[in-house]
């Protein structure tokens, strides 16, 4: 039982952080290996605007939620718009500089020392008993938000003018521009929308155990469930969460601990050869340098 | 190589077709170049020497990359993963059975082309983000049996290697070592270019461009890519056991993914599908963070941030990245391309045609 | 190519060093990457002491012109920057404080120049256990084999029944020899050791490995590695409802964390006296502190500031104008007087660059009392 609710936190932090991965790439094709970094800008924002606002909770939190939402945009506007056209490789070694360049600036203003912001909210993670297991408050909130934001996207990519708008843009960038859609507002509020899911997680997890460099790592081992899944389907990152989430578990129980750190890329690599564009992707004619 | 001259040059026979200096200018400018890089141990410090030589071992894995990445354009994000492939068998070779460099560096490369054809291997379906992505967990697996063996035999901080010997010879002076790069350096770029102007080289362009129209003119696409990641694979492991006897040990921990990002920084920052272009990414990245730091002291913002002074260090190296990707796209060797063309251009202002 | 690396070149060359009215040391740390949270504040706490003592008037009339560059605690740079201090600054000491795989290449590098290494806030090596490296010396709190032993005092002390023991460890080398040593150690005393659990440096998650360590049913735990994986480890156990006692070494922020957690089960020892015990020691280092600007909380310079006690008087009986063979010469003989912020205080000898006695103690919060409580006070560890 332990196990499965083991399972399902960290699929719900997989899933939360791979659904940024799979937003920007379906939209503009561009791989963004900087979400770990923003994931960890999200969760200091927040350990920030906690202190600010000590006392008020939700409102930290969300001041701190739309501060991610704005720094996705202003991402865009300002770097990344300029690297339309460009060879894939250069936009993703892009990113990876604006990983580089938010890393450095977060030890200049927060320094490296390890930050609790649960602490800051003024909150305490208790557990809570399900059964004969048990989950972390900050855990059980994880795969509710985890729901609630892949409901939420869902609706709004299937429902809302601007959703729709994003699916064209991903389908066809040249058609859907001839049909009046401005590409650069879609691209900004796909970088926005991601990197506010990517806060959240940032956040969330932050909240659960600490806030420190590592977490920028956690961002990049999120990335083989998004593939597995397919990197342009959010039902696939879903699925691919979970499947990762669950090997890696099995494997840390069952079998060696050692192992934990491969296990998502070995799945991956069994995921390449047999289904190279992941469960539930659309096979397409990928890009090359 | 065969670029267009504007005017004056012409080949009158065939064998000017081969040639790798065509005109004086070139012949005159390199032999500058050969005296100046002949000469440099002789004048630079021990620090100084130590930067050159890091450049030298950094550009034979920089144009490894380049032929795969810049000319049969494949992605591959395993470099690191090739260099610790490279070290590792350097290594263990030395502790568990006391082998000498003449064993261990032919062996390092036989270990990279065996790993060039298993890399390689998801190329045949893969593309673009796809391969990258398989090679980067054949990383992670190279990575893992690598710290696997230190941790197994008890190396906890790393293998620690004797410099190469030769009789009663040894490889440690940093001179010594600056000429031996040097040689391997050389040896690599020249194999490179010649690689590129023979039928392995021309079909590995031509996949680039288009493998459907390569197949068409009967290349063997799949041939071309293994090929490509073999040759690729096997100077990047010698590079790997080069990089072990300079530094004197191996460690799973030297082989980070940051080091893979560096050498994609090298031959995009460079300018992709160019020899040049990978040595002057591999100079511009490898420089770099002693250039941010000089100009720290120059501007004496060193003792104002102090404490700080090492994540203003790692900030500026992003942000000049990002200054370089988007307003330099064509990478240094754009740039170097266009100050030829002012010069040929002289005192015409013209943009030259289809640069 | 080479014209922009003669550029370059020139460039760094202005910025020589040529102080011969110095001490020059070079430190090379790890100042950023995902470890600098372990190390950066030791750098801070050395820094701290060297400035406060140039402010006094420095060592023998001169001052301390300590050089840092940041590793990154990536080997390669460490190797960078030892070979660019000792060829280019002429340091008389290398200081490295930085993961254990920056060792091996700053050792061969001050081997070849023949100058002194000392570990400060990086874990001992076995080196400067008897009989010691000429050249390593050590003044880190931690190390390995003692802390275990130490670990192992407490538990038998400690322990009303039969000991099951968990070992939750990081997936490094060192941290994970160590617990193998930790399970013989075990048996040798007759307690079951039954579990190692090993998480990789960052984990999103460590429930799942607590989970297998609680599932093996220990009533006690042990852990030796770097602070994070030491208590994500113990949170997430308590998390999943094991209650037991869990035993760790007390690494730089353990004063913050035994006050951030409140767990009477949660026990740490060290070799460093925690500032609620308020030495003459640790109101130096308040004094000190008052000052400066520091980037990190006054609890965490102790480990620093010992390392500049020892590298003064280091440089003291060493004379004037500075070289390392007598560096070393005054290093193979040295005592250092920590005023309480150790027991006894860093006495090196020819054979012995560690410690002359290692001694620990042992604290935990107490619920009833709301502060930090002292289980046990020094208790010295034998060689073996």
């Amino acid at each position: 039982m332990q196990l499965a609710v083991n399972i399902a936190v960290l699929a719900a932090i997989y899933a939360l952080v791979s659904c940024g991965y799979v937003l920007i790439y379906r939209t503009s094709r561009v791989l963004n290996l900087a979400h770990g970094e923003l994931m960890m800008l999200g969760a200091y924002g927040l350990f920030t605007t906690a202190s600010l606002f000590a006392g008020y909770p939700l409102l930290a939190i969300a001041t701190s939620a739309l501060l991610a939402l704005i720094v996705g945009v202003l991402v865009y506007v300002l770097l990344m718009r300029h690297m339309a056209g460009e060879a894939v490789l250069a936009a993703v070694l892009t990113t990876i500089a604006l990983g580089i360049l938010l890393r450095g600036t977060i030890i200049l203003f927060w320094t490296a020392q390890a930050q609790h912001p649960i602490r800051a909210l003024g909150l305490t993670n208790q557990s809570i008993a399900i059964g004969d297991a048990k989950i972390s408050a900050v855990g059980l909130t994880l795969i509710v938000v985890t729901a609630c934001v892949y409901a939420g996207l869902y609706a709004f990519l299937r429902y809302t003018a601007w959703g729709i708008r994003m699916r064209a843009a991903g389908q066809n960038p040249l058609l859907a521009a001839q049909r009046g859609i401005g590409l650069h507002r879609i691209y900004a509020l796909a970088w926005g929308l991601a990197t506010f899911t990517a806060g959240l997680a940032g956040m969330l997890v932050a909240c659960d155990s600490a806030l420190d460099q590592t977490m920028a790592t956690i961002g990049l081992k999120a990335f083989p469930a998004a593939l597995v899944g397919g990197l342009d389907s959010l039902l696939g990152a879903l699925l691919g969460s979970l499947i990762v989430s669950a090997s890696e578990v099995l494997i840390i129980y069952y079998v060696d601990p050692l192992l934990s750190e491969v296990v998502p890329f070995i799945v991956l690599l069994a995921m390449l050869v047999v289904r190279p564009w992941g469960l539930l992707g659309t096979r397409e004619e990928l890009d090359r340098v | 190589m065969s670029q267009p001259r504007s005017s004056g040059y012409l080949r009158t026979r065939y064998a000017q077709d081969w040639m790798l200096l065509e005109t004086r200018t070139q012949r005159v400018g390199f032999a500058l170049f050969a005296a100046c890089a002949l000469a440099l141990p002789f004048f630079a410090g021990a620090f100084h020497l130590d930067i050159a030589n890091q450049v030298l071992l950094a550009s034979i894995g920089a144009v490894a990359l380049m032929l795969l990445t810049g000319y049969a354009g494949q992605i591959s994000l395993g470099h690191a993963g090739l260099l610790a492939a490279g070290a590792f068998t350097t290594g263990i070779l030395f502790k568990e059975f006391a082998a000498p460099f003449w064993v261990t560096l032919p062996a390092a490369a036989a270990v990279g082309a065996a790993l060039g054809v298993i890399f390689g291997l998801p190329s045949l379906r893969l593309r673009g983000l796809y391969l990258a992505v398989s090679t980067l967990a054949l990383h992670f697996i190279v990575i893992y049996l690598g710290s696997e063996y230190e941790s197994k035999r008890g190396f906890s901080t790393g293998v620690v290697i004797d410099p190469p010997r030769l009789g009663s010879w040894t490889l440690t002076d940093a001179r010594a070592w600056y000429f031996v790069l040097l040689a391997a350096a050389t040896a690599t770029v020249l194999f490179s270019l010649n690689l590129m102007r023979s039928r392995t080289g021309r079909a590995w362009r031509a996949i680039h461009g288009r493998e459907t129209v390569a197949g068409a003119l009967g290349i063997s696409v799949q041939r071309a890519k293994l090929s490509a990641f073999v040759v690729s694979s096997t100077l990047t492991a010698v590079a790997g056991c080069l990089f072990a006897y300079y530094r004197g040990f191996v460690s799973a921990e030297a082989f980070s993914l940051f080091l893979t990002i560096q050498y994609v920084a090298m031959v995009i920052i460079g300018g992709l599908g160019s020899i040049l272009g990978a040595l002057l990414g591999a100079v511009f990245v490898v420089l770099f963070p002693y250039g941010i730091e000089a100009a720290m002291k120059a501007t004496a913002l060193a003792d104002r941030l102090s404490s700080l002074i090492f994540a203003v260090n790692y900030a500026a190296f992003g942000l000049v990245m990002i200054l370089f990707l988007v307003f330099e796209p064509k990478g240094l060797v754009g740039i170097w391309q266009r100050v030829q063309a002012w010069f040929l251009l002289w005192p015409f202002k013209q943009k030259p045609v289809g640069k | 190519m080479k014209r922009t690396l003669l550029l370059g070149l020139l460039t760094t060359w202005v910025s020589c060093a040529n102080a011969q009215d110095a001490y020059v040391i070079g430190l090379s740390g790890a100042l950023t990457g995902p470890n600098a949270g372990v190390y950066a504040p030791v750098v801070e706490g050395i820094k701290l002491y060297v400035d406060h003592l140039n402010g006094k008037g420095g060592v023998n009339g001169r001052q301390i012109r300590l050089l840092i560059q940041d590793n990154s605690g990536e080997p390669s740079k460490a190797a960078a920057d030892a070979k660019r201090f000792l060829s280019q600054d002429n340091v008389i000491m290398v200081v490295n404080t930085s993961l254990s795989s920056t060792y091996a290449p700053m050792v061969s590098e001050s081997k070849r120049a023949g100058v002194p290494l000392l570990f400060a806030g990086a874990v001992c090596p076995k080196e400067v256990y008897p009989p010691a490296d000429e050249l390593q010396f050590c003044t880190t709190a931690f190390t390995p084999g003692y802390d275990t032993r130490m670990a192992f005092t407490v538990i038998k002390e400690m322990a009303k029944e039969p000991v099951r023991i968990g070992f939750a460890a990081m997936a490094i080398p060192i941290s994970r020899a160590e617990m193998d040593y930790a399970a013989s150690v075990a048996k040798q005393m007759n307690m079951t050791p039954v579990e190692t659990q090993i998480s990789p440096p960052p984990a999103p998650d460590y429930t799942p490995f607590a989970t297998k360590l609680k599932d093996a049913n220990p009533n006690w735990i042990y852990s030796w590695s770097p602070w994070i994986s030491e208590v994500r480890t113990f949170e997430a156990l308590r998390r999943i409802g094991w209650q037991g006692p869990y035993v760790t070494i007390a690494h730089i922020p353990a004063e913050e964390e035994l006050v951030r957690l409140k767990d009477p089960n949660f026990i740490v020892f060290g070799a460093n006296a925690l500032f609620q015990d308020n030495q003459p020691g640790h109101r130096d280092i308040r004094e000190a502190a008052k000052n400066a600007k520091l980037s990190y909380s006054v609890e965490q310079m102790a480990e620093g500031w010992i390392a500049g006690m020892a590298i003064e008087q280091a440089l003291k009986n060493s004379g004037w104008p500075p070289a390392p063979e007598k560096l070393v010469k005054s290093m193979n003989d040295l005592k250092v007087d920590l005023k309480g912020l150790r027991d006894g205080g860093i006495e090196w000898t020819k054979d012995n660059h560690f410690r002359a006695k290692q001694s620990y103690r042992v604290y935990r919060w107490d619920p009833a009392k709301q502060a930090i409580v002292r289980v046990k006070d020094w208790t010295e560890i034998g060689a073996k």
